[in-house]
Formats: structure tokens, sequence, C-alpha cells
């Protein structure tokens, strides 16, 4: 009887701690934003007149079709990362889009209407040259593909290939461009160097080459940055040393034309070099006659070319943009120009006679805070009375997309930066004006001075303002109420940003590859302030430190964050106020010498400003704040700051002291030869954890007291050699002060990539076993047995016994992308594993099936401690992702912080989306759950208030009538 | 004696491998298909997602094949179809993703000439082979189940409660019986206080409820206990 009972309780244990998402919470705590990545090709959709849709193809190796009026996706496929899944060219044609994968690898055709794959066409291997759509009497049924040694021609309709076709001499030339003007041939072009041009038609039927012919251009190197193919078939290059134009018929011509610009009258800006646009509205046809020539960073003209003859149609000077769009049969060229600092002017131009179009002016606001324009995509249409209307979209050099309609009105921006999120920070927000006061009532000084009298004064007109607020806000409630709900717009903005009563809102600090900073709502996700950093080296890494928290009034709060070369090691710093994103007064040092650490410290400067120590390549600290004050806290602590360095390609790990003349001592070392293994990763624990409770009760009322040495190192090892049978994956716990190996742990024909997560006494570790071809969780938990050896305080050089290790493996059934523990106020909360899943899913894995005390045979012991039988196998239950269909694409990333309910933990995960929530690991248990029944809870009160005045009534009667009697 | 299980395990193991060798072999042609591509050694894994009930064009844009998670990428076409190319031999998880619908994953072998099998993905052991039909047939068993059931109230569970049972039948009684009974009818009350005579059939003895308090309050309160029993007997009587 006793066992039954004890199971069902189990059981109910097991179901309480079973936590998932309601049905009526979608949305409510949680949001996500969907991105792309830096734009690479862009098309509008013209094949049916009102389209909505733009195709985007993308860096990060997205294809995908957002709504033009939204800025919303409509459908996003998501390719492999790196060199397999790049997108090397896009063609559009009607409802389909034809797409270039994997350096010319595969070809594949999209329906852009449903968002389906068409066909998929593996292509022959050799590196992607070029590709274009080809035509034929206005029916544009092929594309062609340039690669390094061959032509090939496919069908638009199912992909199949037409003909394939070796490019002669391709050793020597080297082919770049093909081009076709929808008389039934294809050329493809190419150069060799310094020497001459090479041209092959091929005839569009079978494949046969028509003409061969070869050019003299000495000057040229390269087709593909100074040529363009210009009204009937025209080939223009440019040279910029002779300061000419080149033309050549490739129909026949044998010689190229020289065009000095100077008989233009025109001049190269100095060391520019020139580019030409042209534009092919209809791949049956001829490209126009018309066409760009840039010749300086602000200056673009646009040319015609008239039977040999080049005429200048308008100079556009200063021109930032250009850009041809056609519409029906109309082209336009729309040509940006800087208006003053903050403002640029796009105006649309006939391309035939180069006369501006009347009532076409538009205005481009640029952020102070962001890039220039980088690219502009104009959509063109026709309006009723026939006259050109366009939109646009400008791209930035800080990867923002902004589509802007007439006259200016920004219908949606689109921060692709985000995209790519390094690392974050959650920052709480300040408190309001009033709270502040109410704080600050007892943090001040003065107040004791002020003797009793004026302290109530004080408490008194303190609690007035509280009041004051309290009303306030009760008439906005009551005001907003009668309002339709969709007038009620809650705005967050900078000004009135407050902290919230359980401290659930936090501005989220989210910097990113391209050295664009974003200060995010956490509530909303709307974007509160972006600050683009210039002249960030792309293989920059980045470390953002808190160094002032909001609660120090009135002091700013601060971060600041470490951008440091990856090359040279060079490092730089920049310091801002996180809930403002302002660059601080404060100047950071100026970092001469490259950095290998960087340390922040407890230890606090007269301002409140957490101290960073910076070690250089010197092994000489230096420090931020460096004020007097700093430097003599840190002259009294000197001996008790440590820190470490990793060299993973020496395979060195080496642990040092700060001397009091902040230079540095070498007190110990380790290699792991490099021969056998190296180093992926090094582990500590997070600074802002706490744990609540020492050890762990066990079924016979003792208690087993956990490991918990703050100065734990998870050291993640994989053996160099790949092969199968031989490859390992190392854990080594290691003390960063002492340098004492603590355990080490080694799983046998095992592989990378290996995700760690390290916290409290425990290690969780993700690897994938070679042998069984699955992936495997590892746990290990450190003990120090039935008996604690001091603690009140704990210090890595004064801990005689080695501690208990346990560890025991599980199978999981799929691959992960990257996992975090959630983390509470206090550590109260039993703690859950975050795991990003390939598929987009995020798991909320309850850290008690990862316990290495899980039994194999269920013993009473283990059931009063409520430890489930071990089973080899973790379930994936759907149940448990926290963001349900919301899948977050390629997470990279997830990050934890607390809030100030002790249940609740806000979760970030970023990857090529940003999905933010909050999970409570071990259910609500401090606040009422948001499905209480008010309702029911008054209702009966009611009941019971009423049914009691009725009974005592008809008691009163009742006794009257027996008196009576 | 530890050995001999050992060994058994082995050649069974043995057992299975010959046979998974021999499956590879004479596998029907229908089911394995050759198909090698221009490059050598790289293969293409192809079958087919199906949602009964739904129409293709409604998932298809959110769906991706993932083989050997992201390892290899593939699109799902607009019919439903799929292929993954480019796939160099060796034994993969294939998976179908979509946000909405349930798929379960296959494992796909490709030899290094080419040849393909599917079969059932079992981690546990990952020798086992089910085999399954190739090109794969991929059929979605139902939507995700993400979301748990609030519990919500009704007047049914309420009064279906247990504790409430005990509190309404004792009340309807007190209520209903002396309407049903007339207690005023001297012959009834006779038979009525027969009846709990019957219930108690020896006033000797001692209260249930009594029992239980001389046994807690133990031996020093054997005599309090008789006292209070005393007190509590008239009361009983009273009833």
């Amino acid at each position: 009887m006793a066992k039954l009972l004890l199971l069902c309780l189990k059981f109910i244990v097991l179901c309480s701690t079973v936590e998932s998402v309601f049905e009526d919470q979608v949305g409510k705590f949680d949001w996500r934003q969907q991105y792309v990545g830096k734009v690479r090709f862009a098309h509008f959709d013209t094949h049916v007149q009102s389209s909505k849709k733009v195709l985007l193809a993308t860096e990060k190796n997205v294809f995908a079709s957002l709504n033009t009026r939204t800025g919303e996706l409509f459908w996003r496929h998501v390719d492999m990362t790196g060199p397999e899944g790049n997108i090397d060219a896009l063609l559009l044609h009607g409802q389909d889009a034809v797409v270039v994968v994997g350096n010319g690898r595969q070809l594949r055709s999209w329906d852009i209407n449903v968002g389906g794959l068409n066909w998929e066409m593996v292509l022959d291997s050799g590196s992607f040259q070029a590709s274009c759509l080809v035509g034929q009497q206005d029916v544009v049924k092929h594309v062609a593909v340039l690669k390094k040694t061959a032509l090939s021609l496919h069908y638009l309709s199912n992909g199949h290939q037409k003909w394939i076709e070796n490019l002669p001499e391709s050793e020597a030339v080297d082919y770049q461009a093909v081009y076709s003007g929808g008389n039934g041939e294809v050329y493809a072009l190419g150069v060799v160097p310094h020497s001459h041009i090479a041209i092959v038609a091929y005839s569009l039927e079978d494949g046969e080459i028509i003409k061969q012919t070869s050019v003299e251009a000495p000057w040229l190197s390269d087709i593909q940055g100074s040529c363009a193919v210009i009204g009937r078939g025209m080939l223009t290059c440019v040279d910029s040393p002779a300061v000419s134009l080149y033309t050549l018929d490739l129909h026949g011509q044998s010689e190229m034309t020289q065009i000095p610009l100077q008989s233009l009258g025109l001049e190269v800006a100095l060391g520019f070099q020139p580019v030409l646009v042209s534009t092919q509205p209809n791949p049956a046809r001829p490209p126009l006659s018309e066409f760009f020539l840039q010749l300086g960073p602000e200056h673009h003209l646009l040319l015609q070319l008239n039977n040999d003859q080049i005429v200048t149609l308008r100079d556009f000077k200063p021109a930032l943009l250009v850009s041809f769009a056609t519409s029906g049969e109309k082209t336009v060229a729309a040509v940006m120009s800087p208006k003053n600092k903050t403002a640029c002017s796009l105006n649309l131009f006939s391309a035939e006679t180069g006369r501006r179009l009347l009532d076409t002016t538009l205005i481009f606001n640029m952020d102070p805070f962001g890039g220039k324009p980088e690219t502009l995509y104009v959509q063109a249409f026709l309006k009723k009375d026939d006259s050109v209307g366009y939109r646009v979209m400008v791209q930035t050099e800080d990867h923002t997309l902004t589509f802007i309609q007439q006259p200016g009105r920004v219908m949606w921006t689109r921060e692709e930066a985000l995209s790519d999120v390094v690392t974050m920070e959650m920052v709480d927000l300040p408190l309001t004006g009033t709270q502040a006061e109410l704080e600050g009532e007892f943090g001040k000084k003065a107040a004791i001075q002020d003797g009793l009298f004026s302290m109530l004064l004080k408490r008194l007109s303190s609690q007035l303002i509280l009041l004051q607020a309290w009303i306030a806000h009760l008439w906005k409630m009551f005001y907003d109420a009668r309002k339709p709900r969709s007038q009620v717009k809650n705005d967050v903005t900078i000004e009135n940003l407050s902290r919230d009563e359980f401290n659930l809102q936090k501005m989220m600090v989210m910097v990113t590859a391209s050295g664009k900073l974003f200060g995010i709502d956490s509530k909303t996700g709307s974007i509160l302030w972006k600050h683009y950093l210039e002249n960030i080296p792309s293989n920059a890494a980045f470390k953002l430190m808190v160094q002032r928290t909001t609660a120090h009034f009135p002091h700013p709060p601060q971060c600041t964050l470490l951008i440091k070369d990856k090359d040279t090691g060079l490092a730089s710093l920049h310091v801002f106020n996180p809930i403002f994103g302002k660059k601080s007064h404060v100047n950071p040092p100026a970092l001469p010498q490259p950095i290998l650490q960087s340390l922040m410290l407890p230890v606090m400067d007269q301002d409140y400003a957490k101290v960073l120590l910076l070690v250089d390549d010197q092994y000489k600290v230096s420090a931020f704040p460096s004020t007097k004050n700093v430097l003599q806290q840190l002259q009294e602590i000197a001996s008790s700051i440590f820190f470490y360095l990793v060299d993973s390609s020496q395979g060195r790990l080496s642990g040092y002291r700060l001397r009091t003349d902040l230079s540095t001592e070498l007190i110990w070392e380790i290699v792991l030869p490099t021969e056998v293994q190296k180093i992926l990763s090094v582990k500590g624990k997070r600074p802002n954890e706490h744990v609540h409770s020492q050890g762990r009760v066990m079924g016979d009322r003792s208690v087993l007291y956990k490991y918990l040495n703050p100065n734990l190192l998870a050291v993640v090892t994989e053996s160099t050699d790949l092969h199968q049978e031989r490859s390992f994956v190392g854990m080594l716990l290691i003390d960063g002060v002492t340098g004492r190996i603590i355990h080490e742990a080694v799983q046998r024909k095992t592989k990378g990539p290996v995700h760690v997560v390290h916290s409290e006494n425990w290690v969780v570790y993700e690897y994938w076993s070679t042998k069984s071809r699955r992936n495997e969780f590892s746990v290990i938990e450190l003990y120090e047995g039935m008996e604690l050896y001091n603690s009140t305080v704990f210090s890595s050089l004064d801990r005689p016994h080695a501690p208990q290790v346990l560890q025991q493996s599980y199978i999981f059934p799929s691959s992960i992308s990257t996992m975090e523990a959630t983390l509470t106020e206090k550590g109260i909360t039993s703690r859950h594993l975050l795991i990003g899943l390939p598929s987009g899913g995020i798991l909320s894995l309850p850290k008690m099936f990862l316990d290495p005390r899980r039994p194999e045979i269920v013993s009473e012991q283990s059931r009063e401690e409520n430890l489930i039988p071990y089973a080899p196998e973790l379930l994936i239950r759907t149940e448990w992702f926290i963001n349900y269909n919301q899948t977050v694409s390629r997470v990279r990333g997830i990050h934890t912080a607390p809030s100030g309910l002790e249940s609740t933990c806000l979760v970030v995960a970023y990857g090529l989306d940003i999905y933010q929530t909050r999970v409570y690991p071990s259910k609500q248990f401090d606040v009422l759950k948001d499905d209480y029944d008010y309702m029911l809870i008054s209702s009966v009160l009611f009941a019971l208030f009423f049914a009691t005045m009725i009974s005592k009534r008809l008691a009163e009667v009742k006794l009257l009538n027996r008196a009576w009697r | 004696k530890e050995r001999t299980p050992l060994l058994w395990v082995f050649v069974q193991a043995a057992v299975v491998v010959a046979w998974c060798f021999t499956d590879i072999e004479t596998g029907p042609g229908a089911g394995v298909t050759l198909s090698y591509q221009p490059n050598g050694d790289r293969f293409k894994i192809e079958g087919r997602a199906i949602v009964p009930g739904v129409k293709t064009q409604d998932w298809v844009s959110t769906a991706r094949i993932l083989v050997e998670s992201e390892e290899y990428v593939g699109f799902v076409r607009t019919d439903g179809s799929f292929a993954v190319n480019d796939v160099p031999s060796g034994s993969y998880v294939v998976e179908v993703v979509t946000p909405n619908y349930r798929f379960e994953p296959v494992r796909v072998d490709i030899t290094s000439k080419g040849k393909m099998r599917a079969r059932l993905v079992n981690y546990i052991k990952t020798s086992e082979v089910i085999r399954q039909p190739y090109p794969l047939q991929i059929r979605a068993n139902g939507p995700h189940t993400y979301f748990m059931k609030r519990e919500t109230w009704g007047w049914t569970d309420f009064l279906m409660n247990p504790m409430v049972m005990m509190m309404v039948l004792p009340l309807l009684i007190i209520v209903l019986l002396p309407k049903v009974v007339n207690t005023n009818d001297p012959e009834m009350r006779k038979e009525m206080e027969q009846s709990m005579n019957m219930l108690n059939p020896n006033p000797e003895l001692p209260d249930v409820s009594e029992l239980m308090t001389k046994l807690f309050s133990g031996s020093k309160g054997s005599s309090k206990a008789g006292s209070s029993s005393k007190g509590t007997r008239p009361a009983v009587k009273r009833r």
C-alpha cells in the first residue's frame, strides 16, 4: 500500500515538473522576430501587377519572400551554412525564381507564390562564373549557366539540361560573363588578363559554336568589374588608366573602338575604378542602350550609346546610388543624392531622355547612428494615369533594409544585423523618478542629520507623490478603457521605460557581428535604440560586460564592449549607457598591446563601476577605470586575484597571480600535447549564479554536500586523430586558482562538436558517438561527501579532500545547436537545460533527467529521493518545447537571465531569429497563475455570504414561529 | 559463468551483422535504387513526405529535410517529393522538419557503391534493421502537440468530486429523512431507538474515538480517560 502511495506521489511530482505552454498563452509573454541576413540579391515580383512580393537571397544562405506592405516574411528557406549553401545567383522569371547554389553545384527553381520547390538539378562540378536567362522571340524558356570550363543550358520548366558544351581553351581563358540578347545565340565572354578578350557564340538550339573570336585588349583584366553589354550587343568596357571607354560589337567586330572620356568632357576621380551599370529589362531582348557610368564615389552619369557614339544624357553630381527599374515598357532611373547630413533625396529620371519625372521626389532620412546607404532596389509601377510611381528599398552599411514610399513615408525597416547576434546581456531597467525618490530617502547620508520631523515630512511627501502617481495611473486606465482596443497603443519609448514590480521587463543589449548594437525591450521586442559602430574588423570577437547596473542612481548604468581583432589581438573598448545606447563620457583607455584576457572584478570604484582588468601580451595588467581609489583597492586584494590563460594552438593552460605592482606571476601550467588532443572550449561558472542549497537530502535523511568550487573550470578536449576507432572527447575539471586537476573523464570513440553547460556542482556535455552514430549526453556531478570541510567559506587553496565524482551518460535522439541552463534570482527553483535543436525547437529538459544518481534498480531510498529510474534514452517531448511552433532557425546562443520572481527565468534564444520568453522550471509557485479564477472565488464568496444572510433570516423566522406556538 | 552470456551476445551480434550484409546483397530490386551521380561517390536521397488531409501548398514552404541534422539540407517540392543531393556514402538519419506536423525520422544507409536502404531509427539497438520503403515514404502522424490542456472548471467536475459527494449525501439524508419518516409517530420512534441500539449493541463497549484517545494519550491518562468516558457516556445516551 505504502509503495503504491509513494508511486502515486512520485507520479504527481513528475507530472508537476512537466512544464509547458498553454494554448492561451501564445504570444502573451513571448515574441519572435525572423530575419534573413544581409541581402545579396533582391528582385521585386513584377509578374503580377500590384504584387506584394520581394524576393531576397542573402549572405546567410537564406532565400525568402517578403511582403512589401509590412516587411513580414511570406516564406523563407534556410539552406546549409557555409559554401555549400551559398547563393550565387538569383534570376526571376514570372512566378519562378531560379537560384544557383553552392558555387554552381545546384540549380533550383522555386514557385514564389507557394514557396515550394519546382525542381532541383545537380550541375557538373566546376566553379560558377555567371548565369542568365535566355529567351528567343519574346519567350524566355531557358537559363544558361557558365562555369569555369563549360556552358550549359537548362529548361526553365523542368530544369533538364538542353545542352552542355565545353569552353574552348578554358585553361588559358578566364570566362566570366554570359550574355544573350534574344537572337538565338548565347555568348560566353572570357578574358586572358592583359592580353585579349575571347568571345564564343553558341547556338541556342544545339549548343554548336557559331563563332569564336578573340579581340586584343591588353589593358583588361576583369570583365565582370569593368565591362557591360549595352544596346544591341555592344560590349562596353571602361579602362581607368587610359581614361577611356572601349566598345566592341559582339556580332562581328574584331577590334575595340576607343572613346576617350575626355572627348565627352569627363574626368575620373583619383584612384577610383569606374563602374558600368546596364539594364536588360527583358531577357528575350537586348539590353537598353542607356547605361550608368560611375566616375567617382559620388559622381554618376547617364549615358546613351547611339550608333557607336556615346551621348551624355545627364550628369549626376553628387549622386550616391543609382538604379534602373522597369515597369511594363517604361524604364526609369532612380538616383539618390545627398540632401543634407541626415537625409537623402531620390528622384526618378526617364531612362531614354534623362529628363526628371515630375512629382517623383522621395526623401530618405538617414539614421544618425546608422550606416550610409549601400544599395538601392527600386520597385517601379504604373499608376492609373500611366505615369510611373515607385517605392524603394534601401540597404545601408549596417544591414538595415528600409522600404520607402513617396513622399518619404517609411513603410517598414528590417534590422538584418540582428540575424547575426554575437553576444548579449539583459540589463535591469531604471526606476522611475518617484521610485528613485523613495529609494533615495533611505540612502542619503543627509537624512540622518535632518532630524526626526523633517524625516517625517519627507516620508509624507513621498507617500503623497506615490498616491498621486497611483491616481494618475488609475485615471489613465479608466481613460484607456473607454477607447476601442485598437487605438490603445502601449508605445514603449525610452522616456517611459521603468522597471516593473517583478523586474520581468529588461533591456536586451545585443551585439551583432556587423558592429551594430541594439537595445531591445524584452517585453515587446521593439528596438529602443541602435548604434552602429564603424570600422569594426570583419573577424572581430566581442565581449560585453555590465560595469555598472541601474541600481546606483544617479550614476548612469554603464556597459563596456571589448572589441578584439582575432588576427592581431588588438582590441578597443566602447563604453555606453545600456538604457539609452549613448556613448559614455568616460574615455576608455587606448590599448596599444594585443589583449589576451579580460576579467571583471567584483571590486567597485567610488562611482560604483566594477573594475575591468585587461591582460596584454606582455602579461601586464591594466585596469579600467584606473583611478587612484581603484589602484589602491587592487593593491590590497592583489594577492587574491588569479586568472588563467588558454592557448589552444599550443594546448597550454596557465594560471597567473596578480602582483601588487599590477605585474603577474605564473603559478601553474598544464600542457595538453597538441599531437594528441586539442582544447575545444574552457567553461567556468556564471558569476551571477546563486546556489541555494549546499547539499542534497538523501533517502535516509543524511545530507550529501555539493562540491561548490567557484573557481572550477571545465576544459573540453578532442583528439587530434579523428579516426573512428581512436577518436575521443576529454573533459578535464581544473581548479583555476591552483591548477589542480580535480577530475578527468574520457569518452572513447566519440567526437565533437561538444556543447557544455557548467553550473553549480555539475557539468553536462553533449558529443557525438562515432561508434553508435548517435548523440550522447553525459553528466558529471561533484560532491564533497557526507561532511562539509569548511562550510563558511570556500578556498581553493585549502581543500584537502578530493570530491566524489559521479557520472552518467544518456542517448539523445537529436543533435543539438546550443545549450544553456536556466538561471533564477536565488537558485531555489529547480534547474532546466534549454537545448536549441536544429529543427528550430527549444527544448526545456529538466535537470532531473540528467542526474548521475538515477538508479538502475529502484530502491526504497531512491524513491524517497524522487530519483527517476535510469533509462538510456532521453525523450524529446514536443510539450517541452518552450517556443511551440515559433521555431528559431540556426540557434546560435541562448541567454538566460533571472527576473525579480524566483520562479521565473527570462530566456532569449538568438540565431537567425530572435525569440524571447519566460520559463518557470518549478511552475509559478510565487505568484498566482495567470489562469487563476477570480470569478469563481468571488462568486463562491458572495454565494456563501448571501446563503448565511438568508439562512440567518430563515432561522429568525423559525424561532419566532416556535415562540408563538 | 560470466563468460558464456557475453560470448553468446557476441555470436548474436555477429549473426546480426552477417544478416545485415546478406540483406544488402539480396535486397529487393524495387526498394534499392542505384542512383549514381556523375561525380563519383556522392549520392542522392529521395523520397516523398505526405501530410494526410492537407494540401501540399499549405505546408511545403515551412518544411525542410534535415539529413543528420543540418549536415545536408533538402527542400520539399510543391508535390511533396524531395531529394537531398551530394550525400556521400554512410548512414544518416533523415528527418522531415515542419513546425506544425510530426514526421518520424528514418535512417538511410548508403553503401560505397550507392545502394540505399531505409530502416527505422533505433538509437539503442543501432544495428537493428526494420526495413522501410525506399525511396522514402514519410507520412506525418498528426500535428505536433505543443500545448497542455488547461484545467477548466465545470459544475460536473465540482459535483463529482468525492469530497463534495461526501458532504452532499449526508446533508440530503438529514434534510430529507425527517420529511419521509414521520418522527412524531411513537411506533416509529420505538423502531428507531431499536435500530440505534442495534448500531450500538453493547453500551458497555467504549467508543472508537475514546479508544483512540486512550491509545494516544498512553498509560499516564488512563484514569482521566476513564473519567472522560464516564462523562461522555451519558451524552451518547442522550443522543
